[in-house]
Formats: structure tokens, C-alpha cells, sequence
């Protein structure tokens, strides 16, 4: 369990939490699987009454977020909280994580189309995007975006091989924040932590107030102009539901985009997590995103 | 010209190209925080007893209450899912700072309306026995089907409408504050991310108010032939001066404190200021909006140069000043704020359309639905000429 | 004393918005979907909604379930990690008629399509025997890692004596398909 502990909390989550991280969380709960239950969702775990008192207590501050969950993390064996009937299993979720490698990622594209083709996500707004950064020798950092065809067939001018310093794509997706600004603001419960960690939007209940696009750091939400209301990467939760890799991952052919659980030691993801250094996006936010990327420079926002 | 990555080289996330939020969201802070303004003005005379005020008094009550009649009207409209606007109480999020405009909002309006309500249950008990043919009928329904006054009742009602405005001041402020509390807490955004945000709205909020108030009672009376009163206009004049003051230091404090810090963010929102919003905020806000008015105001305020009409005009002019700095500190503010990508590498193009839901015309319809409103109210009710003797009861 | 005449009217008032009160109560009951708040702070049957959506993206292995030979071809080589939707389509269409072919003898699979020279799904399933397949992975781009097989496509056709540079199928001079070898 405190193989993902340090690599999924960054440092500022850690101090904040305190107690929790070097205390109490480390000698007990974490270990007896508390730690994955370090997040807001847990609460979805009792009841709704539990939650408002916990969301309401969540408002007084970055405090409480940390403590909290962990406070309430209790073993599965004490369910006395777990109301009967939900239509999820009550059993303990999988945790899952994503993992990009910057170093590993070619460009190709291929992972735009096949989640443009999984998701129908209409062209103009996107899910996932891969970004590539060019720093020229003279100094200058400049940034586009790999297109959907790839650079061979967009025949877009390509800075000379001879100008440049170093280069690296950057693929972009959502970062699935334990602590999702997205979900904070949406002021009618249809964005849902789902209780494996992943966000999503319902559908059926989105009023479209455009809220929660302003407040995601990181550009991934958008009000999709042919649904009319909020959409983002869900990591492909209908396919993860069933077994199955998120289409972006699926569709890349050099191991850039890693997906599986990292509460599983032997998962693929856990061991490169395990080996690799890895960071996050815009981490100063404290949103703690569950994306973790090898190979960020201060350069990509 | 030296190179600018911002300029020549810009990235922008894709989904950031198309701004979230229209016009209809710059309107919105526009509307309430006139009705904040306006309620203020108000409980200047009926709480704390600026006399000056009595003849803008009961205008400023049922202003308020028009104007937030109408401030749901662009939120409506800029839903993508307006039939679905009822679950923001249906199923309200505790952690949403969205979620509680329902509930506030609707507090306001209950406030108001009982006050108004209140204020003018003599008006309406008389006209319900007086009015010709239906329209007795209709007073009838507006007193509830009470139409009898008690000296007692009469009593109690004031009372009641002192401690209602007592409340509403808060309830006001909130309303207001809440407003800007909604894009202060955005993280996301730096040009939004600031703990001042709610103050700078609620004192541009009052700023606001006293302007439309003031240009309201101007127009009345010219329209009935009726001279402004000295003491009215001079009282006006000093709030606004005082809160203009007020809103400008504000305003100016957040944005030296970003200035000089000069974080990670500045060097984009400098680029902005210099270029996208350099007529809107440097010469519209700063200039037009705030510099002029400031010189102007303390003429008819602080003097007695020249003649009441001169004096007269100078508020109005700078009252009209004052309302487009609102509007721009609005536009600027929302409009500003998606002006950049969150990449902060490059800028986005804001489109602005005639037609359509969100667009200028129906901009323009919304913020003329409360003076209809108004100009019904004023058919429906006493609330102009000021009549000096029921007012004049009401503070006691 | 205060009679009950002083105060009819705050009476009336009250039970006014006592009434408006109640519709409103009404009405939010029925705005509130049953299964709100059963698993959580939301709808229940929103997880379900999401995760009944339908895989479009196929992995290899639905592909390899009918086409076995390739599975052999491709194991071991460079290219196993190549999915086959890159270079034949995303074949949702043909998928779903496979899948109903296999329950009903008489639906026909309609042949692979020419490909159109678009990455972007307008054609469901071709063949292609395209350099611009290859070149959408190999041709050199600028940030590509430095270990990965890219190739100044001028060059290294001039190099290896392509005899038709610009030809469709020029790479296949060299190189072979499903079993590529470097």
C-alpha cells in the first residue's frame, strides 16, 4: 500500500495532511487500506446524509479535505455505514491511476482518433490532446498541437531539425483530481465522483451552466456544442467497467499512455510508478490529480 | 519588435477557443448588483435616516425589486439546459458556490417583496376600495383580501419594514458578494482568483445603484415637470462619490497587488490589459469610467458653484460615466477572464453576435425588461411623485 | 392590545407564502430523480447510464478471434504493439456485422474498402498497402524520442533505391506487411 502512497500524494498533499501522511494514516488506517480511501468519494460509500455533512465540512478548508476522509476511512469489515441496496457493489473499488510517458510518446496521433471514434467527441472541442514542445537553441519555447492526422499528413511547416534544442510531446487528458475543482463548483450534482475515483458528467442532469469548465486548470472539460451540456475525459469508464483499456491507451503503440490499478503491486502501471520519477500538473493547485507523468519540465502548464 | 511567445508563437488548449461564458454572464452581475445598489440606497433613508434621500426612498425599494425580477432572465438564457435550471434547488450542491443563488436569491426576493409589500399596503387597501370597476379587483388580490388598516396594524407594519430593511442590507450584500465570490473562487483562473472579488463587486454594486437611482430620478423629474431637489441630489451625489472612491481603491488594490507580485500569471494578464482589454479596461473602466466621474462628482457634491442645473447636470453625467465603468469592470471581469488560455501561452478570440440567445439584442432586451417593469410598478402603485407624508412615517 | 384585526393581514401574508411554499416543496420532490443519493451525492443510475455505453475502439485481440493467421504473423514482431484499427480503420461497423454474421449465416461481410487517405474513420474498413500508413508513424518529426525508428523519408528512399519514390506501395518494396521486418 505505501508503494502508491507517495507517488500518488505530491509533497504539498502530504504536509497538508499531516497527521495523516506521517501519523495515524502510516501506522493504522493506511495500511489496513485506509489510504485508498483518501478521498472524497468514500463518502459516497455511507449515505447521503453522511456526505452533506461531510462536502459541508469540506468547504471550511484544505484542513478538513485531508483529515477527513482519512477520519472516516473505515475497514470494510465496518460497514455499519453502508446502507443496503445501492445498485454498486459495496465491496472495497479498485483504484485506478494513469500514467504518461512523455519519453515513450511519438506523436502519431493515433490515441486522438481512437478516442474521438470511442467517445464522439465533436471536432473543434477534444477529451485528449497531445501537445509538443520545441525548445530552439536561441531560447525560445514554442508549442503546438500534434494534429488528429499526424504531422506527416497535416503538411504543416515543421521547425528545422538544426534549430532545436530538445523536443517532447506531452499527451493531455483528464487528470482525475481527488480533489476536483470541476466537481467542487458543479451546482447540481451532475458531475459524480464514481467510487473507483473516476469523475464524470451526468448527462440527464447537467443544467449546461458552464461552471465547471471554468473551473478545471487544466482546459479538459467542455461544453460539448452538440449535447449542449458538460463533457470531459472519463478515462473511458464504460470500458474500464468492463476489463478493458481506455481507448487512448489501447490505441498507442509505444507504452506512452499507461492505465491500470495501482493499488495492484504487479499492475503494470505500479511498477513503472514504482521506478520512475513522476509529477504532476500544475501542482501548486493542490487539486492532486491522479495522471502522473515521467519527464514534465516547468515549461508545460 | 522583440520577440513575445504570448504573440508570436501562442498555444492555446483546444477546448478554451470557444469561451464558456457569454455576454449573458456579463449582464448578470450588471442586473444584481444594481438591485444590491438600489436596496442600499433605500435603507440610507429608512435605517439609518438620511433625510436627503426621502424623495429616491420607495423609487429605490421597487427599483431593486424590478431589477431582481429580471435577474434570473440571463442566466435563463444562457443555460445550455434552461428547462433543467430547477435542479440547482432541486438537488442543490452543498460544495457549489452556484448552488447558492437559488437560495439566496429567493431570500432577497422575499425580503423585498414583504417590504414592498408592506410599504405599500395603505396604497393598495385605498385603491382596493377606491379603483374603478376590475381593477378593484386586482387590489384586491395585491392586499390579500385585507382591506382594513388598524391604527395598531399600521404601527406594526412599520416596524416591520424597519426590521426588514435591517435585514435586507445584509441579505443585499450577500446576494451581491456571493456574485463575486463565484468567480473570486476560481482557482483556474487568475485573472478571477482573488479574495477582493466579492468586495470589488458589492462596492461597484452600490456604485451602481445610487447611479441608476439618480438618473432615474433626474428623468422622473423632468418628465413631470418637477424640480430636483437640492438636498436629494446632493446626498446622491456623496454616496456616489464616497462608493466610487471606494470601488476604484478596491479595484486598484487587487490590481497592484498582482502587479507587483508578478507571479507566474502577471505576465499574461499584463499582455491582456495591454492589448485585448486595452480599451475596455484602460480607457472605459480607469479613464471614462472612474477617473472622469471622480473629478466631476465632488462639484455637486462638496460645492455650490455654479447653478443647480449645472450641479444637476454634472451628477447625471457622471452618474452615466460611472454605470458604463461597471459595465466594463463586468465585461472585463467575465469577458477578461476566457480572454486567455489556461495554457497561458496564448490568447482566445471573443466573438460577439447580434441574433441569437446570447446575443446583443437580447442583451439589450434584458436590461430594458426592468424598466418596463418599473414603469408597470409606477401605473400599479404610488411610488412616484414621492408623497412626504406616508414616507416620512415609515422611519419611525 | 394587539387584536387579531391589527395582524389579519400578516396572517394572510403567511399563509400566502405558506402555500407558495408547499407547490414549491411539490415540485422539488419531483424534480428529484428516485435513485438520487442511494450510492452517493448523485444520480445511481448514472454509473450505469456511462458504463452501458458500447466499446467502439476495438483492442487486437476482437480482430485476432477471427483473423488467427494474423495473430501468428504479428507475434514477436516490432510491430505487435501496432493496433490493427491504425492501419485497416476502426472498423466499427464491421465488427458489429461480424459479430451478427456469426449468428446468422446469411448476412454477407461487405470487402474492405479503398482507403481514402484519412485517419479520421470516414471509411470503417480498408486495406491499404499506403506509405502515408507508414509515414503517419515513421516519417521524422521533430520531438520524436531519439530511440525510435524515424526516418527522413527523401533520404532513406534515395538511399535504399526505391524504384518508384512516390508510389503508394513503395515501403513494401523493402518491407513486408503483418510480418514487417525492419
Amino acid at each position: 500500500m505505501s508503494l502508491f502512497e507517495l507517488p500518488i500524494l505530491p509533497m504539498s498533499a502530504t504536509s497538508v495532511a499531516g497527521g495523516c501522511a506521517s501519523g495515524g494514516c502510516a501506522t493504522g488506517g493506511c495500511a489496513s487500506g485506509g489510504c485508498s480511501t483518501a478521498r472524497p468519494d468514500q463518502a459516497s460509500e455511507t449515505s447521503r446524509r453522511e456526505f452533506l455533512k461531510t462536502a459541508t465540512t469540506l468547504t471550511l478548508g484544505a484542513m478538513s479535505l485531508t483529515l477527513l476522509p482519512g477520519a472516516m476511512a473505515g475497514d470494510e469489515s465496518s460497514s455499519a455505514t453502508t446502507p443496503p441496496g445501492g445498485s454498486h457493489p459495496q465491496a472495497k473499488k479498485p483504484m485506478y491511476g494513469f500514467l504518461i510517458d512523455t519519453t515513450r510518446c511519438t506523436g502519431a496521433g493515433k490515441c486522438l482518433t481512437a478516442c474521438r471514434v470511442e467517445n464522439g467527441v465533436p471536432e473543434g472541442q477534444a477529451r485528449t490532446w497531445v501537445e509538443r514542445y520545441v525548445h530552439f537553441k536561441d531560447g525560445r519555447v514554442e508549442v503546438d498541437l500534434v494534429p488528429e492526422i499526424g504531422y506527416a499528413a497535416s503538411g504543416e511547416p515543421q521547425p528545422e531539425a538544426e534549430d532545436v534544442l530538445r523536443a517532447y510531446f506531452v499527451p493531455k487528458l483528464c487528470n482525475q483530481c481527488v480533489d476536483a475543482p470541476c466537481n467542487q463548483v458543479c451546482p447540481v450534482h451532475a458531475s459524480i465522483k464514481s467510487p473507483e475515483g473516476i469523475e464524470l458528467v451526468d448527462t440527464d442532469r447537467c443544467i449546461g451552466c458552464g461552471y465547471c469548465v471554468q473551473a478545471c486548470p487544466y482546459g479538459i472539460r467542455y461544453m460539448n456544442h452538440e449535447t449542449n451540456v458538460a463533457d470531459k475525459c472519463n478515462w473511458c469508464y464504460h470500458r474500464v467497467m468492463r476489463n478493458e483499456q481506455p481507448a487512448c491507451v489501447e490505441a498507442c503503440p509505444t507504452g506512452a499512455r499507461v492505465f491500470g490499478r495501482i493499488d495492484d503491486p504487479d499492475s503494470e502501471i505500479s511498477k513503472r510508478l514504482a521506478t520512475l520519477p513522476t509529477s504532476v500538473l500544475k501542482q501548486h493547485l493542490g487539486t492532486i490529480p491522479l495522471t502522473r507523468y515521467v519527464g514534465l519540465t516547468d515549461e508545460v502548464t | 519588435m522583440e520577440y513575445h511567445a504570448l504573440h508570436d508563437a501562442p498555444f492555446i488548449f483546444p477546448n478554451d477557443a470557444h469561451p464558456a461564458w457569454s455576454i449573458m454572464i456579463v449582464i448578470y452581475p450588471y442586473i444584481t448588483g444594481m438591485v444590491a445598489g438600489a436596496f442600499v440606497v433605500s435603507t440610507m433613508y429608512h435605517v439609518f435616516h438620511r433625510e436627503g434621500l426621502r424623495p429616491v426612498a420607495r423609487l429605490a425599494v421597487v427599483t431593486s425589486l424590478c431589477l431582481g425580477a429580471c435577474a434570473t432572465l440571463p442566466l435563463l438564457l444562457h443555460l445550455h439546459q434552461p428547462l433543467r435550471a430547477l435542479n440547482v434547488v432541486a438537488t442543490p450542491s452543498p460544495s457549489s458556490a452556484m448552488a447558492g443563488f437559488g437560495f439566496i436569491y429567493s431570500f432577497y426576493m422575499l425580503v423585498l417583496l414583504i417590504d414592498v409589500w408592506l410599504l405599500f399596503r395603505p396604497a393598495i387597501v385605498e385603491r382596493a376600495h377606491s379603483a374603478p370597476g376590475p381593477w378593484k379587483n386586482v387590489y384586491r388580490v395585491l392586499a390579500l383580501g385585507v382591506l382594513e388598516i388598524t391604527p395598531r396594524a399600521a404601527e406594526i407594519d412599520r416596524k416591520l419594514i424597519h426590521a426588514l430593511s435591517v435585514i435586507g442590507i445584509p441579505a443585499a450584500c450577500i446576494l451581491h458578494g456571493y456574485v463575486g465570490f463565484l468567480f473570486g473562487a476560481i482557482k483556474a483562473n487568475p485573472w478571477w482568483s482573488t479574495a477582493m472579488m466579492p468586495v470589488i463587486f458589492l462596492t461597484s454594486a452600490v456604485v451602481s445603484g445610487i447611479a441608476v437611482l439618480t438618473l432615474l430620478y433626474l428623468f422622473l423629474c423632468r418628465s413631470s415637470r418637477m424640480e430636483p431637489e437640492e438636498e436629494c441630489m446632493q446626498a446622491l451625489s456623496r454616496l456616489l462619490w464616497m462608493f466610487l472612491v471606494l470601488a476604484v481603491a478596491f479595484e486598484f488594490a487587487d490590481l497592484l497587488h498582482v502587479a507587483y507580485e508578478r507571479e507566474e500569471e502577471w505576465h499574461v494578464i499584463r499582455e491582456l490589459l495591454v492589448t485585448k482589454l486595452r480599451f475596455s479596461y484602460l480607457t472605459l473602466q480607469v479613464l471614462i469610467g472612474s477617473l472622469l466621474p471622480l473629478l466631476i462628482l465632488p462639484i455637486p457634491a462638496f460645492t455650490r458653484v455654479a447653478s443647480a442645473g449645472f450641479r444637476h447636470a454634472c451628477t447625471g453625467v457622471a452618474a452615466v460615466l460611472v454605470l458604463v465603468q461597471v459595465a466594463a469592470m463586468r465585461w472585463n471581469v467575465v469577458v477578461g477572464g476566457q480572454l486567455f488560455s489556461k495554457s497561458f501561452r496564448g490568447f482566445v478570440d471573443y466573438p460577439v453576435t447580434w441574433l441569437g440567445r446570447e446575443g446583443l439584442l437580447a442583451a439589450a432586451v434584458v436590461l430594458a425588461m426592468p424598466m418596463l417593469l418599473l414603469w408597470g410598478a409606477m401605473k400599479l402603485l404610488p411610488v412616484w411623485p414621492p408623497n412626504p407624508e406616508s414616507d416620512s412615517g415609515v422611519k419611525a | 392590545m394587539t387584536s387579531f384585526n391589527d395582524t389579519r393581514h400578516l396572517w394572510a401574508l403567511g399563509a400566502f407564502l405558506a402555500a407558495v411554499g408547499l407547490v414549491g416543496m411539490v415540485v422539488r420532490r419531483e424534480l428529484v430523480p428516485d435513485d438520487f443519493g442511494r450510492t452517493g451525492p448523485y444520480r445511481a443510475s448514472a454509473l450505469d447510464d456511462i458504463a452501458a455505453r458500447p466499446s467502439l475502439f476495438q483492442a487486437d485481440a476482437t480482430c485476432h478471434a477471427c483473423h488467427e493467421s494474423v495473430e501468428h504473423e504479428r507475434a514477436g514482431t516490432l510491430h505487435e504493439a501496432v493496433r490493427c484499427a491504425h492501419c485497416h480503420g476502426h472498423a466499427v461497423e464491421h465488427v458489429a456485422t461480424a459479430r451478427r454474421a456469426a449468428e446468422d449465416p446469411s448476412i454477407m461481410l461487405p470487402p474492405a474498402a479503398e482507403w481514402d487517405g484519412d485517419f479520421f474513420t470516414k471509411v470503417d474498413l480498408y486495406v491499404t498497402k499506403d506509405r502515408a500508413t507508414c509515414l503517419s508513424c515513421h516519417a521524422a518529426v521533430v520531438g520524436m524520442p531519439a530511440d525510435f525508428k524515424k526516418i527522413d523519408v527523401a533520404l532513406h528512399l534515395e538511399e535504399q533505391g526505391a524504384s518508384e519514390p512516390l508510389a503508394k506501395e513503395t515501403c513494401f518494396e523493402c518491407h513486408g506487411g503483418h510480418d514487417t521486418a525492419p
